[in-house]
């Protein structure tokens, strides 16, 4: 009975072993990406921030690291992430993950900054005494050096985004840098096209949709984002009058049965009208009648 | 209490002076209406600009909706959120589209909602329903917010202005307002509504707090609640707490005037039309013509299986 | 001088009922501690919320919304009896009109107390007249059952302008209700131009009262048939009603005649004539509420569309089935059955023909309105398993019955302030009939 039990519960362990390895061996992290390292440092600030973020976005899923209740409903299982086959991946394959995601696990891409995504990485590192952290020597605040300008060409429809870093050796352009465009919506950033690689002299050309709305004038905020080796993440904005004018009236402009009194329909205000003051009349006729009646016996 | 028990006993004088009222107050709603009804429009346009003096002691003549943003708002004022909450937010159409394919049955959206709006645990603004259409056809899970219909049954119906649709699609209750007739419960085809029989559980907490026609917090006895758009969040830019509750990206939603609808959970934003045009996106009842603003997109490809165990409660209503 | 001694009769065999016996005390004094009781109830409800009754979420109008569509049912019958009847020259109707418009005050004044009671704040009433909304069928059941109680009350009260007189001459009561009588009877002398004026404002109100009478049940039933629940989506709904109106109006007048009858001693004028001519009007009403019935099931249970056979099944052969075919047989199928004898068309086979008919007539609104809201579009999930089947509580049973007191009440009160036949019309059929002898 007990080398029973024991038996199954080996078993058990060691296919959910299996199953978790077998899940996070399959990511197929490219070379350069796995490389990556956080320009965070990790220490107990940076990972109390991180639970914050990984309680909201994380741990309905994969549960609290180290209690093993992430969700058995879901195929494969998410793994708890304070055990030996996450803790074995590297950061940038860690970080790699957040931002693709894959299956039923979703992308964090437009949930999570870089320094978001650090964060979270650093608290689950901290389930993991043998961790030792090897840091980034990116500065952060090269970012500020960057200056992206947007122009439009209203005979191609197109875009084009210019990315240069003013450096104290001079301008350089960025070039090889993938860059994604955006129009803010109010819940967010739509993407126009795909991701785009910079030419040599840091631009690339966007081919922007005829038919997008825009506000009363057609001014749209487009946003560039862009993730350089050198100077991180940069996102910039620009106003530019390129979108089609929307100007749509608001929902409760025509009389409707559902709108309210003053908005009522006219057939409605006539019946409803013409009914009580037909009341009226017979009221005052019955009521002058009943005055005649008793002026009548009055006389005698 | 006291005062309560003695009501009855006083409604039949009380009716009577109302019924003698009730005839010149009905002429005076029928005219009224026409006369506020054909100055409506005049009056907007009219409305519309203001002047306003800067501190530069320059003239300027802008929009209505921007001088009110310089008032400063008074959140404390139940006048204000109600007058706030009715009017909505300017340009806006607000859309939601579910996709069915994701739903796993999770309940976050439920639990997310039911925290927010201060609502007991039987009480549904959002249910997830076990569905199944006919025998042959999968079962799937369909989440059912209120459909905030731009022909809403359940507004044409209210006695009272107290349940309203705004300028951007939302249908909101005020519950200062409404007496509780249930009028809206029955008219509504997608049984969005509830009521709140009992006292509210949270009504202790909730004691003194002023009430925001946007969240319908605090809930009160004898009033309706429902679905409400997340009006309060949605004013702030925010998703509604349902969508961005749910792990596994069911919700989008969005402004239909910006052809765009955010997901609740990767936070990526799509054309809305592109969407249901690559989907197959479609309304609930659409034959009842109440014309929904929540869109869904059918259980195609699911990602995560439908349970067993809610196989038999799925195909209740089918005939065998 | 006969004749003379004949009309001396009538006058004090129908005066004889205004007096404040034992036999009424007992029966008041019932009938308000009942009520108190019932009051009781909805003071309870009123503390606690609505949670005291079996409603739910799904089932959200159940016996209080049932029963305010059969008072206001019940009170149109007035318009049948005094208006109707009345303008079509049948003279044998005469003596009941008083008594059919007592009913249809009562019910109507009562009706709007229902609808109050069904409120979960009550005490924001003054919202429907402060922040009303025509668009909203409910305001249209306000107003119109207002008017509808106004001009009953008129009706009521303009034909008894005669009668008040002779109260006030010949009744055996202190002065000062004496004085009250003889406002009331605005100077009336019977002259001819008094005459021609009742006569004239009589004819305007029951021409009036046709129209309200139906309207106030047309919108009642537009409350159901204005939404798109399956079940009330039906275009028949207004005359499906209105016609149901009429045979619990008709079997409510039967039972009142009958008790009038018998406690008031009222044989000579309340004849068995009466019964059999009402009962053949109970027939007909009866029979063309059957054709309606025929027509909104028939339809629906011939398609068997989707939601509509869920709702068929449910009625025909589910849950409600034992209520339904009880209904449609004992409140419809077997009085017509019964009532096409003529030895079943004498007071006492009526009276239990009448309570039937008025038992199947209330339960019947019940059936009308509880199992459309048991089946919505969408199933109901995840709510508690008693928001899926409405079973009534105790409590509010007794707020349900808190109005058939009331009307009980005002019933008897009525009658106890006013003749119950209408004395001056007897005496001028008396003296037609003795001019026509001559």
């Amino acid at each position: 009975m007990y080398t029973r039990n024991f038996r199954i519960l080996i078993l058990a362990v060691v296919s959910v072993f299996l199953m978790q390895s077998f899940a996070q061996n399959n990511w197929n992290v490219p070379a350069d990406k796995k490389a990556k390292n956080s320009y965070i440092k990790f220490d107990a600030a940076s990972a109390r921030q991180g639970e914050a973020i990984y309680n909201k976005n994380c741990a309905s899923c994969h549960g609290n690291p180290g209690k093993g209740n992430s969700l058995k409903s879901l195929k494969p299982i998410p793994p708890d992430l304070s055990s030996k086959g996450t803790q074995a991946l590297t950061d940038g394959e860690l970080s790699y993950i957040l931002i693709t995601g894959r299956m039923i696990m979703p992308s964090f891409k437009n949930v999570l900054s870089e320094e978001d995504r650090w964060k979270v990485i650093s608290y689950i590192r901290s389930f993991n005494k043998n961790y030792v952290q090897l840091l980034s020597k990116f500065d952060p605040n090269k970012a500020k050096l960057v200056k992206v300008s947007m122009s439009y060409d209203p005979k191609t429809k197109q875009v084009k985004v210019d990315v240069k870093a003013n450096e104290k050796s001079g301008v350089v352009s960025l070039k090889n840098t993938e860059i994604a465009l955006f129009v803010s919506r109010y819940f967010g950033k739509l993407q126009i096209e795909k991701n785009q690689i910079t030419n040599t002299d840091g631009q690339a050309v966007f081919n922007f949709p005829k038919d997008l709305p825009g506000d009363k004038t057609g001014t749209v905020e487009l946003v560039v984002k862009l993730n350089d080796e050198n100077y991180g993440e940069i996102e910039s904005a620009t106003k530019l009058k390129i979108a089609v004018p929307t100007e749509k009236p608001g929902l409760t402009d025509d009389r409707a049965i559902w709108n309210v009194l003053a908005k009522a329909p006219f057939w409605i205000i006539i019946l409803y009208s013409a009914g009580v003051l037909a009341f009226i009349a017979v009221l005052l006729y019955l009521v002058m009648t009943l005055n005649k009646i008793r002026k009548s016996g009055a006389k005698k | 209490m006291s005062e309560k028990n003695e009501k009855p006993k006083k409604r039949t004088r009380r009716e009577f002076l109302q019924d003698i009222g009730l005839v010149g107050v009905g002429t005076l709603i029928g005219g009224s209406a026409i006369f506020a009804g054909i100055n409506y429009d005049k009056k907007k346009n009219a409305a519309e600009r203001v002047r306003v003096l800067t501190a530069e002691n320059e003239l300027l003549e802008i929009d209505k909706s921007e001088a009110s943003k310089v008032v400063k708002p008074n959140l404390e004022n139940l006048t204000y959120l109600q007058k706030q909450g009715r009017e909505g937010l300017p340009g806006k159409r607000f859309v939601m589209v579910i996709d069915l394919s994701k739903c796993r049955n999770a309940r976050k959206c439920m639990a997310a909602c039911n925290e927010a709006h201060h609502l007991r645990p039987e009480q549904h603004h959002i249910n997830v329903l076990k569905m199944q259409d006919s025998k042959n056809t999968p079962a799937y899970y369909m989440p059912k917010p209120c459909q905030h219909c731009d022909n809403p049954p359940c507004t044409a119906v209210c006695p009272v202005d107290a349940t309203f649709k705004r300028a951007d699609g939302i249908v909101l209750i005020d519950n200062e307002r409404c007496i509780g007739c249930r009028f809206c419960i029955a008219a509504c085809p997608y049984s969005a509504r509830v009521f709140n029989w009992a006292e509210p559980i949270h009504s202790l907490e909730d004691e003194g707090k002023t009430y925001n026609v946007e969240l319908n917090v605090p809930q009160k006895k004898g009033t309706i609640s429902k679905c409400l758009f997340s009006a309060d969040r949605v004013r702030e830019g925010k998703l509604p707490y349902c969508v961005s509750a749910c792990p596994n990206g069911v919700y989008y939603f969005g402004d239909e005037n910006e052809d765009a609808v955010t997901n609740g959970t990767t936070k990526e934003t799509v054309r809305f039309r592109k969407l249901l045009e690559d989907n197959g996106g479609y309304t609930l009842m659409p034959e009842l013509g109440t014309h929904p603003r929540v869109y869904y997109l059918p259980p195609k490809g699911k990602e995560y299986p439908f349970q067993d165990k809610d196989k038999e409660e799925a195909g209740e209503r089918l005939e065998s | 001088m006969a004749k003379n001694n004949t009309a001396d009769k009538i006058t004090s065999d129908l005066l004889r009922s205004i007096r404040l016996n034992w036999s009424f005390k007992i029966w008041f004094a019932f009938l308000g501690a009942a009520l108190l009781v019932c009051l009781g109830a909805y003071g309870l409800q009123l503390k606690n919320g609505m949670v005291v009754t079996g409603l739910g979420d799904y089932v959200s109008w159940g016996m209080y919304i049932s029963n305010f569509v059969f008072f206001v049912a019940t009170s149109l019958i007035g318009m049948l009896i005094s208006a109707v009847l009345g303008l079509s020259g049948q003279k044998w109707a005469a003596p009941l009109t008083r008594i059919a418009e007592i009913i249809a005050l009562a019910f109507a004044a009562v009706a709007g107390l229902v609808i109050v009671m069904d409120m979960g704040r009550p005490e924001r009433l003054l919202n429907v007249f402060i922040h009303g909304r025509i668009q909203s069928p409910i305001l249209w059941d306000v107003t119109v059952i207002t008017i509808y109680m106004v001009i009953s009350a008129l009706f009521l009260y303009i034909p008894l302008i005669p009668d008040l007189k002779i109260c006030s001459e010949k009744l055996d009561v202190p002065p000062f209700v004496k004085n009250i009588y003889k406002i009331l009877s605005l100077n009336w002398a019977g002259t001819s131009e008094q005459k021609k004026l009742i006569e004239q404002s009589t004819r305007v109100i029951a021409i009036f009262i046709i129209p309200v009478a139906l309207a106030i049940h047309t919108v009642t039933s537009w409350l159901f048939a204005n939404t798109s629940r399956v079940g009330w989506d039906s275009t028949i709904f207004g005359p499906y009603f209105v016609t149901g109106a009429f045979v619990s109006g008709t079997a409510a007048v039967i039972i009142a005649m009958y008790f009038f009858r018998k406690n008031y001693k009222l044989e000579d004028y309340i004849t068995e004539k009466h019964f059999d001519m009402i009962g053949k009007l109970l027939v007909l009403v009866s029979l063309v509420y059957l054709y309606f019935n025929l027509n909104e099931y028939m339809v629906a249970g011939y398609k068997m569309k989707e939601f509509e056979a869920i709702l068929i099944r449910d009625l025909f052969s589910g849950n409600h089935a034992v209520l339904f075919w009880s209904v449609q047989l004992f409140g419809l199928v077997l009085p017509i059955i019964l009532l096409l004898f003529k030895k079943m068309r004498k007071p006492l086979p009526m009276l239990v023909i009448g309570i039937m008919v008025l038992i199947g007539a209330w339960f019947k609104r019940f059936i009308i309105v509880v199992p459309t809201m048991e089946h919505p579009y969408l199933p109901i999930q995840n709510v508690p398993m008693n928001w899926k089947i409405y079973t009534p509580t105790l409590i509010e049973t007794l707020v349900t019955i808190a109005p058939m007191i009331m009307v009980l009440l005002i019933i008897t009160v009525l009658a106890k302030l006013v003749p119950i036949v209408p004395i001056s019309e007897t005496l001028e059929q008396l003296e037609t009939t003795e001019e026509n002898k001559k």
